[in-house]
């Protein structure tokens, strides 16, 4: 049933993509309306919140996608593609931002201190000073393990999808993901009992 | 856990349900038994949880309006080279025309079939042909005004240029937001709407930032280029990581470097060197450097001595100070109040009594400069000197004196 489901959404997918190639105004909205928010949140993640350059990201990303959609052959996956346009155009900004500022150790400083500094307030606050803590710590991680679990997390992409998009090897990607996590639990080991109690 | 294998490296993969039964049994057992890995799949579960407290966040709806009046200026675009096609033009630049109904699409017209009816189920009386016609007229005008808007011819002088990542050919465009890239053995020349044009030189990144009627800007991230401008001032910018170059009428050569640096070289004409802070402008024969965090340097003409080169670099960059300025002082001709009328404005209280001092027994002031107006850095009398001492900067066909610049840096 499942299997039938996601054969389903292909085929669906693959005739959005098809009409988009015939230059269909409303298949492109389809298209956008889709994947718009995941397209924005892993750029919103990726630049640390910066909704205004998550934006321009999405923007770049849909019309790097439209004008080129006649080069797609459905030889892969369409969301693959979309995934790899989304990395390349996060990684490009931020090679390109590198020179103004660098997230460095005293960024990832930063973010520790000041979730350190939250006092034991209501939970809903925690909740939100944690999900801003996570974004913080996600945003120094390294640029290839910032990706790879922003891909694993919003997508729910496989570790061969993920591969796929990364041009690497499954091995790679687990490498990447068993980094980015032990990274993440030592930046964030003050928030353990706070994270753990939530349940 | 002598004579077993660590699993740490299997971990991930094991709690997201990436390894097979066999591979996954293998390493419960091994969590089992082995204490440093199971507190290490605590850490691991650990970063898992939160990374899974990620939110999908809702993307604002103006991203749709953006990319829609994008699309429609793209289609613009090739329907403009699809006529110029049918009319025997020379070349068409198109990637593949698929757009040409997006707009034709919203007015009606057959393609895609998304709104239905069709331009061919009516024939235009000969009243209505001529307004068409004028319409036609207006639209071609407007279609080119339109292109010129959106996207720069570039030609391919050498090697394999690309645009976006793509290699081009002989010629391709580059659209607002494209990257324009050379390796090590490729150039490239761009025309800049119709007010000049820009070549670019090997190792050499750049993206058209923006194009209209009152701008036409680039963003250089590396490399280097050189500009060739017809035009009023200020309609011709180029971004570097450390300042904005804005054209007065000009010839330059613009480059950055790895960390970010620039170095302008003006050839003819002015070009102002900006940032919000701070401004330098630099007339021809004369050069600026910038760096990321301080802005524009000084600028300088390039047959300075050595020694006023090698001052003036501490001074904007290395903290210098009075020691450094002192001898920028020493060493000044007359041709190098270029350099001292911008150093009153960098300096205060002693320091810019002594650049005065230097700058009036080289270039006396006019009458209507004051010692004390220039104390106060009063803009009419900062212009009045300025003006009075541009004849003895205006001297062109300096020598190239850019390596003994570089090798100060290096």
């Amino acid at each position: 049933m499942e299997l039938t489901a996601v054969t389903d959404e292909r085929q669906a997918n693959a005739r959005v993509v098809e009409s988009c190639q015939q230059g269909d105004r409303e298949a492109f909205r389809l298209l956008f309306e889709t994947h718009k928010d995941k397209v924005y949140s892993i750029a919103l993640y990726f630049f640390g919140g910066d909704a205004v350059l998550a934006s321009d990201i999405t923007q770049q990303v849909f019309l790097k996608l439209f004008t080129r959609i006649t080069q797609f052959r459905h030889e892969s996956e369409f969301t693959t593609w979309l995934y790899r346009l989304t990395t390349n155009t996060c990684i490009d900004e931020q090679r390109r931002r590198r020179r103004f500022s660098p997230f460095d150790e005293a960024a990832a400083g930063t973010t520790t201190a000041r979730a350190a500094s939250v006092p034991a307030a209501e939970a809903r606050f925690m909740r939100l000073e944690i999900a801003d803590s996570v974004r913080d710590a996600i945003a120094t991680l390294k640029p290839k393990l910032r990706i790879a679990i922003l891909l694993k997390y919003f997508e729910e992409l496989s570790y061969e999808e993920i591969a796929q998009v990364l041009n690497c090897s499954k091995g790679t990607v687990a490498s990447r993901l068993n980094r980015g996590h032990r990274i993440l639990a030592q930046r964030l080991g003050h928030l353990r009992a706070n994270v753990l109690s939530g349940d | 856990m002598f004579g077993q294998q660590h699993v740490s490296k299997q971990l991930t993969p094991y709690a997201h349900g990436e390894l097979s039964a066999e591979e996954s049994a293998r390493v419960a057992a091994h969590l089992g038994a082995c204490g440093r890995c199971r507190k290490e799949f605590e850490e691991i579960s650990y970063g898992i949880r939160l990374a899974e407290s990620l939110q999908t966040h809702a993307a604002p709806a103006s991203i749709w309006d953006n990319i829609e009046a994008a699309l429609t200026q793209e289609a613009f675009k090739q329907n403009q080279a699809e006529r110029a096609k049918h009319e025997g033009a020379r070349e068409n630049n198109v990637r593949g025309g698929w757009l040409a109904g997006w707009r034709s699409g919203r007015h009606g017209d057959s393609f895609g079939g998304w709104r239905g009816g069709s331009l061919s189920g009516w024939r235009p009386a000969l009243a209505a042909s001529f307004v068409l016609l004028l319409i036609l007229g207006a639209g071609g005008v407007w279609f080119y005004l339109r292109q010129t808007r959106t996207s720069w011819e570039v030609a391919r002088l050498a090697g394999a240029p690309s645009i976006d990542a793509d290699r081009m050919g002989s010629r391709g465009r580059l659209g607002v937001g494209e990257w324009l890239e050379t390796d090590a053995n490729s150039r490239a020349q761009i025309k800049v709407a119709d007010i000049g044009q820009v070549e670019i030189d090997p190792q050499t990144r750049i993206r058209l930032v923006e194009t209209g009627l009152t701008e036409h800007r680039l963003e250089l991230a590396r490399g280097r280029m050189h500009a060739v401008i017809f035009a009023p001032p200020r309609l011709f910018f180029v971004d570097t990581p450390s300042a904005v170059a804005a054209d007065l009428g000009c010839a330059y050569t613009l480059e950055v470097d790895d960390k970010g640096r620039s170095l302008l070289h003006v050839t003819s004409g002015w070009v102002a060197f900006e940032t919000k802070e701070r401004e330098s402008m630099v007339p021809a024969g004369a050069a600026c450097w910038t760096q990321p965090g301080t802005g524009p340097g000084t600028p300088f003409f390039e047959d300075a001595s050595e020694a006023f080169l090698n001052a003036l670099s501490q001074f904007d960059f290395a903290q210098g100070g009075t020691h450094a300025l002192y001898t920028v002082l020493n060493e000044a001709r007359t041709r190098d109040t270029l350099t001292l009328w911008h150093l009153l404005a960098r300096v205060e209280g002693e320091e810019r009594v002594r650049v005065y001092e230097r700058l009036a027994a080289l270039a006396p002031p006019p009458a209507s400069v004051t010692r004390e107006g220039i104390m106060l850095l009063d803009p009419a009398m900062l212009y009045d000197w300025k003006a009075e001492m541009e004849p003895t900067w205006l001297t062109e066909s300096m020598p190239d004196m850019r390596r003994v610049w570089r090798s100060l840096w290096e």
